[in-house]
């Protein structure tokens, strides 16, 4: 009725299949509206707002339930509650904020690193500087130097859990309804299914369990990248780049994005014509957002230089080699005046990127860890797995950057920073298990997409975040938060019609398919491991000789389906692009009917 | 039957899931009062339930509430003991608190139960009012914030309320109607204030005949009487047997409280000490006395026994005659015009009389109002006109409950969440009445709710930056009046729409 819809087809269809359905409806009154019904308890739940009621009315009711279960969450235990003596997450973000308080802006870097040193870059630093500001001004003792380490305040908590509420309310949602938005305009989807749309993106389980559980500001950084692609879509290629800087300034895991975000930018200044002032403005605005970014650091570590503060009291006056590149250091004057400034930078990049770790710390679901189980990559030269972290990488973001590249058209932007992401997340270096998170947004918002509510993508986008908050659950369960987890990722599963609470995303309508048949059977198979998992892990220890034998298997399973996420996000890139003409392999098929 | 969405059923998955991330919420005196009643019913003798008192949180609930609490210890046992020791004071292991909340978690399915029904049984033309009215009462913010935050078992309460209610409704079910609200009264006696339109509407409309009241269906009295007096005996028998029925009715009727609860009710007594504390400033003027006592008494507001400084004492006996008064007028309605939808208006009236007369009435008791009130406040746009209020003034007032920081944006939001999609759906369902509008309800009604925005960012948020911990009282005073404004004008409201339809 109101605009072209590509689900009402698919109502219809439920319609047909289901004739008792259709029967139950009294002739007199079979209208559309009267005949059809919700495919799913999300477009049951928006099913009142299906026709005549303005955005303005159902934004704001999304926008208070979804943030209702952010903070009802918040109300569990943090990363490293009553944990001593180190803590978690939560102490590390508090300590930022009396770091950046309490100290000159030139010992940020450098302070006490190994009590949670910062090693995020400067717009962490800066976001923390406000939040401590705000917060000191509520209680002072909660950012004292030295005092506050590990502090517990139940009202510091609340204060803590509403700075990340706030940061995600400024940043992520506005970020996320704008793109919702432009994303269906673009592709010609109503309204009522944006909002459906929406909501299955907000009530994302990772990202509310890490951010407003376990403790940290991820969907700033999600946000930042999420303008960035909503810049694109409008055709704000400058924005773009700014927004994603901002990303990268907030959080360097904002890299597994760039070579396809670069390769986006490049293809559009190339494609369909080369066009040089586009390509110069990109390159002048990224230069000068960056340049904006570091210069607080700088004209800090200046200012602080001229007042004699150093940024590194412990050392007393005595000069230390650069922490990167340190054998060039004796090149550099100590007491020159651009000196602090080479200082700081070195130091801030030092932290920021720990090459100096290994492969990977703790147990994470990618290629190397699960390689790991099978052949001890301890005895391999740490140089060699570098190298082969590197190439293997690099191999595998080649074709989704080539394609981006090649076809650089703004829709097929969440997919293929996706396909990349998954390909840093499985075969980087120094991957985090919470960093599942990042290829899991823009897999996520393709539920916006053209078919974004169709069966197969809900499918598959559910796939993903399942296994995803799935792999995180040792993470989750060490500090007993199984409880949000099963609550969050179960409600997900049953807004979006899911599995474990129902199979209706599989039930193929009309023409049975092999995509569909193979779907079926990969992801079955994946989703009866992770219950067996499940009540294996809470009903059977391990055995004595392999006490992490279930973090093991949880790794291992969540590597593959990684893999096949991957997989999924690279075909559907391809296809959608056009790069390979499928249409004569359908026509071949048609007449072979 | 088609248009139903979001189904009930889907909304009480939802609303759970919510309420189980509430788990470890902050939670009053309340969950504490129910784990000594479950101590207490699973590890004494029945003879010892009333007169246990190791804990001042004694039970004071009638007895299918303590059976019902023995009948929960029995879970309780296996999933934690040492909550049922009696001496185990303000015991909260986290098994404790997942049990407790749990079993308030399950025991609401009564209540979604009986919303089903409602549906079910409404006549096909208010089908699809009669299912937001249910979502509003299964997704209410007072009961969220009462039972599944501040703790109590209202959900199981009010599912069997609406139960009885709904049962009312058809001519062969009203037996089990009165029959459950009996029980319901040996579960809880507050419902005592709505028993005098079950008294009328069952002798009316179950025990006389439909065309002369002169016409006795004798079958159907003693039917009715035996049912009653057999759930009578078997909740208060065995204690009449051992001659514990004094005690066990001071258990109950605790008359030595004051006429405002620790915080004020929104009533008409929180108008009369607003009214009473005003005067006290103008008393100079007016040439009035001013009871020196009562002034430093009053000024902290949070008092047990409240004496007014220059308005006359209100004594127990008056409440209790201005209840009876209220309660009556609208029963002579109902006497006169038995049908379903004037019993629930009289349930109504019944639950505001003792609500705004009544002798130490708690805040929460607004659901008495509230809750029967949704069943038909969208009868038609008059009725939702004097329900408007209602729905804004009854939650607000439950805010003071919770005052911890974390809750507050719970508290709010969800309330704030219900009000626009519950009023902004109620507005669009209601059918227009056939009767002309008495009064400009509807605009005070808009200013009204308009208000309740900056009372609520003064009251949570300026009074403290401004005043500091001096002054206290003044915000949960301005809450109540408020609040006492909202209920008192839409049961003005309520009555008139009552009495001219």
């Amino acid at each position: 009725m109101a605009g072209p819809s590509p689900h009402k087809p698919r109502r219809k269809v439920k319609k047909t299949s289901n004739g008792s359905e259709a029967s139950s409806v009294a002739p007199s009154t079979a209208s559309r509206a009267g005949s059809s019904r919700p495919a799913y308890p999300l477009a049951a739940f928006l099913w009142p707002a299906r026709s005549s009621v303005s955005q303005w009315e159902i934004l704001p009711m999304i926008l208070m339930a979804v943030g209702l279960f952010r903070w009802a969450a918040g109300l569990w235990g943090y990363s490293g509650y009553q944990n001593p003596p180190m803590h978690g997450d939560y102490e590390a973000q508090r300590h930022w904020m009396e770091v950046t308080t309490q100290l000159p802006i030139s010992q940020w870097y450098f302070h006490d690193l190994q009590w949670w040193g910062l090693d995020y870059p400067p717009l962490t630093a800066y976001h923390s500087w406000v939040l401590g500001k705000v917060g000191g001004y509520i209680d002072p003792s909660w950012f004292a130097l030295f005092t506050s380490r590990g502090l517990e305040d139940p009202i510091l908590k609340v204060f803590m859990r509403a700075t990340v509420i706030v940061s995600e309310y400024l940043v992520y949602i506005p970020a996320a309804v704008i793109f919702v938005r432009r994303l269906t305009k673009l592709q010609g989807i109503n309204s009522w299914n944006a909002s459906i749309a929406l909501t299955a993106i907000l009530m994302q389980p990772g990202t509310i369990l890490i951010d407003h559980v376990h403790f940290q500001y991820n969907t700033v950084m999600l946000g930042l990248v999420l303008a960035s692609m909503s810049s694109v879509l409008a055709g704000r290629f400058m924005w773009s780049c700014v927004f994603f800087v901002l990303a990268l300034g907030f959080k360097q895991m904002a890299l597994y994005y760039a070579p396809a975000m670069f390769a986006y930018l490049l293809g559009v200044c190339l494609f369909p014509r080369i066009n040089i002032p586009r390509f110069l403005g990109i390159a002048v605005v990224t230069v000068a957002a960056f340049a904006l970014l570091l210069l607080p650091l700088v004209l800090g570590a200046l200012y602080d230089a001229h007042r004699g503060i150093d940024a590194r009291p412990d050392l007393h006056g005595r000069f230390a080699p650069l922490p990167i590149f340190s054998e060039y250091s004796y090149l550099i004057n100590f007491r020159a005046w651009y000196y602090p400034i080479v200082q700081q930078l070195a130091q801030m990049v030092h932290r920021v990127f720990p090459f100096a770790r290994g492969l990977f710390e703790d147990k994470v679901a990618n290629f190397w860890c699960a390689l790991n189980v099978i052949i001890k990559l301890r005895n391999y030269p740490s140089e060699l797995l570098q190298r082969a972290s590197l190439l293997f990488t690099l191999a595998a973001i080649t074709p989704p950057c080539f394609v981006i590249f090649a076809k650089p058209r703004k829709e097929l932007l969440p997919v293929a920073l996706s396909a990349t992401a998954w390909a840093f997340f499985l075969f980087s270096f120094q991957v985090h298990e919470k960093s599942v998170l990042l290829p899991l947004m823009p897999m996520t918002v393709l539920l916006a997409g053209k078919h974004g509510l169709s069966k197969n993508v809900r499918a598959w986008v559910g796939f993903a975040n399942l296994l995803g908050v799935w792999t995180m659950f040792p993470l989750l369960e060490r500090v007993d938060l199984r409880i949000p987890y099963y609550v969050l990722s179960l409600l997900w599963a049953y807004l979006l019609g899911l599995p474990p609470t129902s199979l209706a995303v599989y039930s193929q309508d009309g023409q049975p398919t092999w995509a569909g048949f193979a779907t079926t059977s990969i992801h079955s198979i994946f989703y009866l491991a992770m219950a067996a998992w499940h009540v294996a892990e809470g009903f059977l220890s391990p055995p004595q000789n392999k006490p992490d034998l279930w973090v093991v298997i949880n790794v291992g399973i969540g590597a593959v389906g990684f893999g096949i996420c991957y997989l999924w996000c690279l075909w559907t890139l391809v296809v959608e692009s056009g790069i390979v003409d499928f249409s004569k392999l359908d026509k071949k098929k048609v007449k072979a009917q | 039957m088609a248009d139903l969405y979001p189904s009930i059923a889907q909304c009480a998955v939802v609303a759970t899931a919510f309420k189980v991330l509430l788990l470890p919420a902050y939670k009053s005196t309340d969950f504490e009062v129910h784990r000594n009643w479950l101590a207490i019913t699973n590890s004494l003798p029945i003879q010892e339930w009333y007169f246990e008192k190791t804990s001042e949180w004694t039970l004071d609930y009638p007895p299918f509430f303590a059976f019902f609490e023995w009948f929960l210890s029995q879970f309780a046992k296996v999933v934690d003991p040492a909550m049922l020791r009696v001496y185990n004071l303000e015991y909260a292991s986290w098994q404790t608190v997942y049990f407790q909340r749990a079993s308030v978690i399950a025991t609401e399915l009564v209540l979604v139960y009986a919303l089903s029904l409602f549906v079910r049984t409404a006549p096909p033309a208010f089908k699809r009012p009669s299912h937001a009215a249910a979502l509003s009462i299964l997704l209410s913010p007072g009961l969220l914030i009462i039972d599944h935050i501040h703790f109590q078992y209202n959900g199981f309460m009010y599912g069997l309320l609406i139960l009885s209610l709904v049962l009312a409704r058809e001519k062969s079910t009203r037996l089990a109607s009165g029959l459950l609200f009996a029980a319901l009264l040996c579960f809880k006696h507050i419902y005592l204030y709505l028993a005098p339109a079950y008294f009328v509407y069952l002798l009316r409309a179950y025990c006389l005949g439909q065309k002369s009241i002169f016409h006795i269906r004798f079958g159907n009295a003693v039917k009715l009487g035996t049912g009653i007096i057999t759930i009578f005996g078997a909740a208060f028998g065995p204690f009449a047997y051992w001659g514990q029925i004094p005690q066990l009715l001071s258990r109950l009727f605790p008359f030595s409280r004051g006429l405002c609860h620790a915080y004020w009710a929104p009533n008409i007594w929180a108008i009369y000490s607003f009214t009473d504390r005003l005067l006290i400033f103008a008393a100079p003027r007016l040439n009035l006395l001013v009871n020196e006592e009562a002034l430093t008494s009053v000024t902290r507001g949070l008092v047990g026994d409240t004496s007014f400084a220059v308005l006359p004492e209100v004594t127990a006996r008056t409440t209790f005659a201005l209840t009876l008064l209220f309660q009556t007028i609208p029963l002579i309605k109902l006497f006169f015009d038995p049908t379903w939808e004037t019993f629930i208006g009289s349930v109504t009236l019944c639950g505001y009389a003792s609500f705004l007369f009544g002798w130490h009435v708690h805040e929460k008791a607004i659901l008495l109002v509230i809750i029967p009130f949704s069943l038909i406040a969208l009868k038609d746009r008059r009725y939702l006109g004097a329900f408007r209020p209602l729905a804004v003034a009854g939650h607000v007032s439950l805010f003071p409950l919770l005052f911890t920081a974390a809750e507050f944006p719970i508290k709010t939001v969800y309330t704030i969440f219900w009000l626009v999609g519950f009023l902004l759906a109620f507005d669009r369902l209601a059918p227009a009445s056939n009767k002309p509008r008495v009064f400009l309800l509807d605009r005070f009604s808009t200013l009204y709710i308009a208000v309740s925005i900056p009372l609520i960012v003064y009251c949570s948020l300026l009074h403290g930056i401004i005043w500091g911990s001096r002054l206290e009282f003044l915000p949960l005073m301005f809450m109540s009046s408020y609040s006492a404004v909202g209920v008192v004008g839409s049961w003005v409201g309520f009555l008139v729409v009552f009495f001219t339809s």
